[in-house]
């Protein structure tokens, strides 16, 4: 929709951006709500997956979503995060989408992919959302700026221990990367024209197991509402290793470490589950209209865990 | 300069970096890729790059360099692919729009399944996930699983098969044309400055910076009069350029002041007495309609509130008091619940798109409408011209479900500037327009009483709705209560609730869902208090003659008779069952003509009527084949230009019976004819006598206006009877206003749904879809099944996931994305049987009604049934999304 005033001052020269796989980009930029011109980067890198002696993945950051959705080493290894692949967007867009692209997507709220509307991730210095309609926002209030990070490979990757090295910067934890989530202007702590190159994925650990889901409406090809991976290590039918981090819920992925604290040794069953699930939600700050999250996401911590300690 | 291959021919790409491959694509004349979302949800834009699916919306063009596109012009150039086959055997496409995106994503299915797979039939589930990146607004989900199973397993390796749809061979193959796709010589593009604020007055109005822009044609005004803007969104001018960028960048020039006036956003602010008034007094006329009928008696108003309107009580102050007395006496049986349903936006797949051109004197304008005939006549009187120099044109329309019933602005701003351009123009919204400006069904609250007498009969109902209609008037939802379950009184009151929102508009059935929504959960609810089975409660209200029928057939079906004790689950997926009734008007337009003729030896049939994907093509062909044992594709059928004979307009489900009863009539005029210039008579004892003499005919031509029905039975009577003194006016006013008659008979329909709720996560899915309708004889049976099966899934996105979302101070649509309005996809598809009852319509020639408003009225209703029967909690809002079933399931008021 072509409307009068547009919020993006035309400011001297817009930073160019790195495109990749530009399924994030592309919509942006012709909707106007990024004005930087593309370098395209869909050539400037690595797409493989490279094994090392000890079974640990390096994944290039060009790598398509639909490729590590699709490899069966990266299936064996890390069930979570092949998981994570084959639940996001379309199998027309995984195709294209890449995972460095994942990780520095910018953010799906409603009133920043308008134009038209200012927000603190523009030039702003007010958040509409917080005050308006913040429907699919944060249930943990982190920072002024309440919309959840869209990347579920992040999400993932933090259940992992994954890190990442830009070509500035290496071994950047998740967090690292995405910052703590009291920052506003941005989806990440990227430099300008600082370019993410690779993932490392730890070894898997002897007998993990992993799932992830995410909580929505429809069937498919949805925005979660939550999501979350899960690891687990289960011996003699008890708990050695819990990792849940979970997305759609704060401005960055999220570890529930207090579910993981209060599952630690105990028994793989619905009903230590169901009793742990409820610290999912320790240290929640739900907005007005998002205290269903919580509900989902000690939904989905019952729900994938069960499953895995089937 | 980089290049790529399209469908095997080297084509140049542009140096551009920010070129997307759909506009490479379409310009370069291959107009079977659509834009729909341009975000990558929709599917319809998908293209094989190097053999894998993707997007063209979101892939920069560059990306193709040195690599091999197949666009749907490039699948079955040399003969269909069995999954071409398939979807045109399966009738598994309605208007079309999305099917180049589906056939090219399941021809990559099929050719990966069948290399590793052989002819093993995959899974709905496998089907499901391989086709979860593109969405059909029609709801042909049904018939593409089935064509896709069965093109996987061999069925269609042979011949081409014989389509149930007239023209499926040119909508699998992507050459339908639709307006979008049109591209005269030297036409511009047209785009519409939008106001940004809800409300505000706009002065210094400045068109001449755009004006000074290169490659910018024409520039016009389109504010009203008064200079007011009433919405985000409202059209302040516009622009026809070379390109859309050009147009953009004129836009952008345009200066004007708007001086900021208070707005307010929505039904509960509206309503508030300090509440910013929309319309004064002298502006009403300005508004708005949300209804297929004429507005009838005058209404008053007081600030934003347009009502009472409530022609349809009756004995309203009996049914007051006798609900006061129940409250008061505490009645147990006494159900009493204020409901909720949300916006419903049409998002039909094609958007509101018109080319206009001038030639001469002669204006030729490609609309995507729903009434081709009435277009011509409003853009005639409009621009003072006579009825044979405009021509409207729609050979293919992508979808309009109520919202392209009249001329829009993009019809009126590509006119305009055509004319000022002295150049083609088209104008297309884009997705966003389509979902904010286009129209909508409105949302409403509706306070519901319901009083069953002590002996078990309806005694008394009250239904107050208050509908949220923006910037329109005239919703009619209570009202419509009145035509069902007769009682002994009731009082049924309508409000329109205007705000700063764009205008609602008609929508399939545009009041009968809301009023179902609530009327059918208060009588599911009074069963319960009544300990009564509801289907049997239904009956014994109920004194339709055909819901009568459909009850029994409901009352048999085994998921009925199997259920489970309701409310009686406790883990964490609970079944549960639903059921629900629904009618809607059986209508025909008067003067609807069909011309036949013999051309050339070949029966040409000829309407000015219109195709939006439901069928109006096979509907003429079979009518036209079976009377003379011909096959359909033996007729040639002309429709979708104003030129040929008047015919209706698709609103009100009244095509068919509009076109079929003069087409009947048409035939044995032709009969006679065709044996009255008969040279000599067919061989003796040959078996296609009439094929022979078209054969052998001379070209002639006759032609039919739809005659008056004949005698129904008695008791058959026309719905609005029902309503007394007050319907029958109704009924006149429809008549000499809309030239719509209200037929006898009442097409109607009952539906049971099964669902499943998971608790912990508030999902609901619908597992099974039982629909029962009553429409008459089945002109095209296939085509009504596909109607039927659209009509429900589009019910199951009202029920479970659309909704319009607004930013509540600034008036802004937020949901104005494909992935913000969520529209249901193809795993969101029960499992369906359909029963057409097809007795009750003996007195209509031809016997057939329309289908489909009838068949999507009750689904909402059913499915909030069902999941009453699961959950043991009776949600009162729609749509039922997880976080309602959370907050529900916790005994929480949802945000
Ligand atoms: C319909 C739909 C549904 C979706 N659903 C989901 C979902 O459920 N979960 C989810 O996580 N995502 C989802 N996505 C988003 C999608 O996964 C991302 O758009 C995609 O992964 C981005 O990758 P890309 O290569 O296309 O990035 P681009 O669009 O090319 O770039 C995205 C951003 O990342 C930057 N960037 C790209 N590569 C690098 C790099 N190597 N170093 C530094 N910066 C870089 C770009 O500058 C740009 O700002 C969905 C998208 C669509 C269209
Ligand atoms: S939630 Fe964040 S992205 Fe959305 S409007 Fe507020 S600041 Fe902007
Ligand atoms: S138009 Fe490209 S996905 Fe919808
Ligand atoms: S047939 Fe799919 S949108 Fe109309």
């Amino acid at each position: 929709m072509s409307v009068a005033v547009t919020t993006a001052k035309p400011t001297a020269k817009p930073a160019p951006e790195f495109r990749a796989g530009g399924t994030d980009f592309s919509e942006r930029r012709r909707s106007g709500v990024s004005q930087g011109a593309p370098i395209d980067i869909s050539a400037a890198g690595s797409k493989a997956i490279t094994w090392d002696a000890d079974g640990a993945a390096l994944i290039g950051a060009l790598a398509t979503i639909a490729t590590i959705a699709t490899d069966a080493r990266i299936a064996a290894a890390y069930p979570g995060i092949a998981a994570s692949a084959q639940g996001l967007a379309t199998p027309q867009v995984r195709q294209v989408a890449t995972l460095g692209g994942n990780l520095a997507q910018r953010s799906r709220c409603w009133y920043f992919r308008r134009a038209d509307i200012d927000c603190l991730k523009k030039s702003g210095s007010t958040c509409p959302a917080r005050s308006g309609n913040h429907l699919y926002g944060v249930a943990f209030d982190l920072g002024p700026c309440v919309a959840p990070h869209p990347s579920t490979m992040a999400a993932a990757l933090l259940a992992y221990d994954a890190t990442v090295t830009t070509d500035r910067r290496s071994a950047l934890t998740i967090a690292g990367l995405l910052g703590d989530g009291s920052v506003s202007h941005a989806d990440h702590t990227l430099a300008a024209g600082e370019m993410i190159e690779s993932i490392a994925l730890p070894a898997p650990l002897a007998g993990e197991r992993a799932s992830y889901k995410r909580a929505i409406s429809r069937t498919y090809a949805e925005w979660p509402l939550v999501e979350l991976c899960a690891r687990v290590v289960i011996a003699d039918g008890r708990f050695q290793l819990v990792r849940l981090a979970a997305g759609g819920v704060a401005p960055v992925p999220l570890r529930l470490t207090a579910t993981e604290v209060a599952l630690s040794g105990k028994a793989a069953n619905s009903a230590s589950i169901a009793e742990a699930a409820k610290a999912a939600t320790s240290g929640a700050k739900p907005l007005p209209m998002t205290a269903y999250k919580l509900d989902l996401l000690q939904g989905l911590v019952r729900d994938v865990l069960e499953r895995l300690s089937d | 300069m980089t290049t790529t291959t399209v469908n095997g021919k080297p084509t140049a790409l542009p140096d551009d970096p920010d070129a997307l491959l759909i506009d490479v694509i379409r310009d370069g004349g291959l107009t079977g890729t659509k834009l729909v979302c341009g975000s990558g949800v929709c599917g319809a834009c998908t293209v094989l790059l190097d053999g894998t699916p993707i997007v063209s919306c979101l892939l920069p063009a560059q990306a193709a360099a040195g690599k091999s596109l197949t666009t749907i012009e490039g699948i079955g150039s040399t003969g269909l692919h069995p999954v071409q086959k398939a979807f045109m055997a399966h009738d598994a496409l309605q208007c079309g729009f999305c099917t180049p995106g589906f056939i090219i994503e399941a021809t990559a299915f099929h050719d990966g399944w069948r290399a590793t797979k052989g002819t093993a039939t995959p899974s709905r589930e496998e089907i499901a996930a391989a086709l979860s990146g593109h969405l059909c607004r029609c709801g042909a989900y049904e018939g593409i699983y089935r064509a896709v199973a069965e093109a996987c397993s061999g069925r269609f390796d042979g011949s081409d098969p014989i389509a149930p749809r007239l023209e499926a061979r040119d909508k699998v193959t992507g050459l339908a044309r639709y307006t979008v796709d049109i591209q005269h010589d030297g036409q511009l593009e047209g785009v519409i400055l939008r106001a940004h604020v809800a409300h505000a007055k706009i002065t210094g109005l400045d068109l001449a910076p755009a004006r000074a822009i290169p490659g910018v044609a024409a520039v016009v005004p389109l504010l009203d009069d008064d200079n007011m803007i009433r919405f985000v969104g409202a059209p302040i001018a516009a622009v026809a350029a070379k390109d859309r960028h050009t147009a953009l960048k004129a836009i952008a020039a345009i200066t004007f002041k708007p001086e900021p006036l208070p707005a307010v956003i929505g039904l509960d602010a509206a309503r508030r007495d300090d509440a910013p008034v929309v319309f004064e007094k002298k502006d009403r006329k300005r508004a708005g309609n949300v209804s297929e009928g004429a507005g009838g008696a005058p209404v008053s108003w007081k600030g934003n509130v347009r009502g009472p309107s409530a022609p349809f009580s009756q004995k309203a102050k009996q049914a007051k008091s006798w609900l006061a007395e129940a409250r008061q006496q505490g009645n147990p049986l006494l159900v009493e619940e204020t409901f909720r349903v949300s916006t419903q936006q049409h998002a039909s797949l094609e958007p509101h798109a018109a080319v206009a051109k001038f030639d001469g004197d002669q204006l030729i304008v490609h609309i995507s409408t729903q009434a081709i005939h009435e277009s011509m006549e409003k853009i005639a009187k409009r621009y003072g011209l006579p009825h044979d120099k405009v021509r409207v044109i729609a050979d293919h329309v992508g979808g309009g479900f109520g919202s392209k019933g009249s001329v829009g602005l993009e019809t009126i701003a590509a006119i305009e500037l055509a004319r000022a351009a002295k150049a083609p123009v088209r104008v297309a919204f884009d997705r966003e327009e389509e979902l904010s400006v286009a129209g909508y069904r409105p949302a409403a609250e509706l306070k519901l009483s319901l009083l069953p007498s002590t002996e078990g009969r309806l005694k008394a109902l009250s239904l107050t709705a208050h509908a949220d209609t923006g910037a329109a008037v005239n919703s009619l939802i209570a009202g419509l209560a009145r035509l069902i379950y007769p009682a002994e009184a009731k009082e049924l009151v309508d409000f329109d609730v205007l705000s700063n929102l764009p205008p609602g508009a008609p929508f399939r059935g545009p009041g009968g869902p809301p009023m179902s929504f609530a009327l059918e959960q208060a009588v599911d609810e009074a069963a319960l208090r009544m300990k009564v089975d509801p289907i049997h409660l239904r009956k014994q209200w109920d004194t339709d003659p055909n819901r009568q029928r459909l009850y029994d057939w409901a009352a048999g079906l085994d998921v009925w008779k199997n259920r489970k004790p309701a409310g009686s689950q406790t883990g964490r997926y609970r079944r549960g069952v639903g059921v629900a009734t629904g009618y809607w008007l059986y209508l025909w337009q008067t003067g609807s003509s069909v011309e036949l003729a013999i051309k050339g030896g070949r029966i040409v049939a000829s309407c000015a009527v219109q195709d939006i994907g439901t069928g109006t093509r096979s509907v003429i062909a079979n009518t036209v084949a079976k009377a003379f044992d011909l096959e359909p594709q033996d007729v040639e059928v002309r429709i979708g230009r104003s030129n040929l004979p008047p015919g209706p307009g698709s609103g009100g489900s009244r095509v068919t019976a509009s076109v079929v009863p003069p087409t009947l009539l048409a035939i044995d005029k032709l009969k006679a004819e065709i044996k009255r210039t008969a040279s000599r008579a067919p061989a003796p004892g040959s078996n296609a006598p009439w094929r022979e003499m078209i054969a052998a005919s001379p070209d002639i031509a006759v032609s039919a206006k739809r005659q008056e029905d004949g005698e129904p039975p008695p008791g058959v009577r026309p719905a609005l009877h029902e309503a007394g003194i007050m319907g029958r006016v109704f009924g006149w006013v429809l008549r000499l206003m809309n030239h719509m008659v209200v037929g006898a008979g009442v097409p109607s329909s009952v539906q049971v749904m099964e669902v499943e709720v998971d608790t912990w996560l508030g999902h609901v899915r619908v597992l099974n879809a039982y629909t029962g309708l009553a429409i008459g004889k089945l002109a095209a049976p296939m085509l009504a099944r596909s109607q039927a099966a659209g009509a429900v899934i589009q019910g199951i996105g009202y029920a479970l996931y659309e909704t319009r979302e607004t930013d509540p101070s600034s008036g802004h649509i937020l949901s104005g994305s494909m992935e913000d309005y969520r529209i249901p996809g193809i795993a969101d598809m029960p499992k369906l049987e359909v029963h057409f009852d097809e007795a009750g319509f003996e007195h209509v020639p031809g016997g057939s009604v329309g289908i489909g408003e009838v068949a999507t009225v009750p689904t909402s209703s059913a499915i909030a049934n069902a999941i009453r029967d699961a959950i043991g909690v009776r949600l009162t809002e729609i749509p039922f999304r997880p976080d309602r079933l959370v907050a529900a399931l916790k005994g929480r008021d949802a945000a």
